[in-house]
């Protein structure tokens, strides 16, 4: 679970260690990349709303 | 050498950028509010952070051209990624962002704080126009740019405010925050004026808000800047800051104008004061369709000089003034213009370059119209 959103997190910075890839495609299971996926992007838009509605207060 | 390098291509690009961006006339005016000075230092900010990143980024790659060329016996490296770069070049220009947004969100706020404004101003475009309406006040009138056509057209000598100029400007009081509250009546306009950092859709339908407090008494010239039509070059704005006692006995000047304007409603007006009232009108509203000496332009603008459905049919004369022609650019002056122009327009219409209808329209005819 760790290592899918450690890899989950990766994606959205944009960089990936080659060591780490491998190691999602071998043992990995896609649809858990896809849900822990979308949570996170609705975190994210979650967090930027906050910290807009923070900056707006 | 190598920091002489760098040194020499960092002065050079300074050298060569300075007077550009402090050049008059080549960068953002910082204008007479508070607001546009804050813009202003921002944009500059801004400016800075990009030449440094500019300098650095072609510096780091004309240095490595020229260090490890190949006539220098240079081997390219062959290697295929490296974490750590990668994250610091993603962070580096994350960080960089973050830093500029932060003090242009302030700023953008501030732009949008309408609150506590002391003065409303609707400001409408209108094709090729602008009218302004002090909310609460009872004053409203249209802006016509006033530059001449022989202007224009290149048949007379261009002066200082070509194109830049208007009949009545929008008057405002310094030290005061006056809200705009912008539309327009038919396609998308623009209201921009550099020097107080105001650049603001004015759409049909909607009401766009912005606000300006002035600091210095002045004149502020601007342009329509959203392409709206033939004349959308010939729609100026032009704002007149006064000090707050000039404004009030402008006001009060402006709201017995209109009174009288209101009283000369009732009376009967003479052929004369009808025509000369009217060329007024004619010169700053209708002239920049139908052309000065009536002629228009067939088809799109019909010609009135001669014009028989026109001089033939009164009625039907004054309800294309006052409602307009519906699919066509004649547009309804119902709420641009008070009776007596349209009365006084119309006259003229009748009797000007060799019409001879011979007849006048009265303001209290068209008052009645009005009321159906």
């Amino acid at each position: 679970m760790w290592s899918v959103i450690k890899s989950v997190l990766a994606a959205f910075f944009g960089v990936q260690r080659d060591q780490q890839r491998r190691e999602d495609f071998e043992h990995g299971k896609p649809v858990s990349f896809i849900i822990v996926g979308i949570a996170m992007a609705m975190l994210l838009v979650a967090l930027v709303a906050l910290i807009a509605t923070l900056a707006a207060g | 050498m190598r920091t002489l390098l760098v040194r020499v291509a960092a002065g050079l690009t300074l050298a060569l950028i300075s007077p550009l961006v402090l050049a008059n006339g080549w960068n953002m005016p910082i204008g007479v509010t508070a607001l546009s000075r804050e813009i202003h230092s921002l944009h500059m900010t801004i400016f800075w952070i990009c030449v440094a990143i500019g300098v650095v980024v072609f510096g780091v790659m004309f240095y490595s051209l020229f260090r490890y060329r190949r006539s220098k016996g240079a081997e390219a490296a062959n290697f295929h990624e490296h974490t750590g770069v990668e994250v610091l070049w993603t962070a580096v220009p994350l960080l960089i962002l973050v830093a500029m947004a932060v003090p242009a969100t302030a700023t953008l706020k501030n732009m949008y704080d309408v609150s506590d404004a002391e003065i409303d101003v609707m400001v409408t475009g209108q094709q090729w126009r602008w009218r302004y309406e002090y909310l609460g006040e009872d004053i409203a009138f249209t802006s016509n740019m006033s530059t001449p056509r022989e202007q224009i057209s290149g048949e007379a000598e261009k002066t200082e405010n070509y194109l830049l100029e208007v009949d009545e400007p929008l008057v405002l009081p310094v030290d005061t925050k006056v809200r705009l509250l912008l539309t327009a009546d038919d396609v998308i306009h623009s209201w921009w004026v550099p020097e107080l950092a105001v650049k603001q859709d004015a759409i049909p339908g909607f009401v766009n808000e912005n606000w300006v407090r002035i600091e210095e008494p002045g004149i502020y010239r601007g342009q329509c800047t959203e392409l709206c039509g033939m004349d959308h070059g010939f729609m100026p704005v032009v704002v007149e800051a006064l000090e707050k006692d000039e404004y009030e006995a402008w006001l009060a000047e402006r709201k017995e104008a209109a009174e009288q304007e209101a009283m000369g409603v009732d009376r009967e007006w003479e052929l004369a004061e009808l025509m000369e009232r009217g060329e007024q009108v004619y010169g700053s509203i209708c002239a920049s369709c139908h052309q000065a000496d009536g002629s228009g332009s067939p088809p799109a603008f019909p010609a009135l000089a001669g014009n028989t459905d026109m001089l033939d049919d009164v009625e039907w004369h004054i309800d294309t003034i006052i409602n307009g022609v519906s699919g066509s650019a004649m547009p309804a002056f119902r709420s641009t213009l008070n009776p007596v122009e349209i009365a006084a327009v119309a006259t003229y219409e009748r009797n000007a370059w060799g019409n001879d209808a011979g007849d006048t329209v009265q303001p209290s005819e068209i008052v009645e119209l009005l009321e159906e």
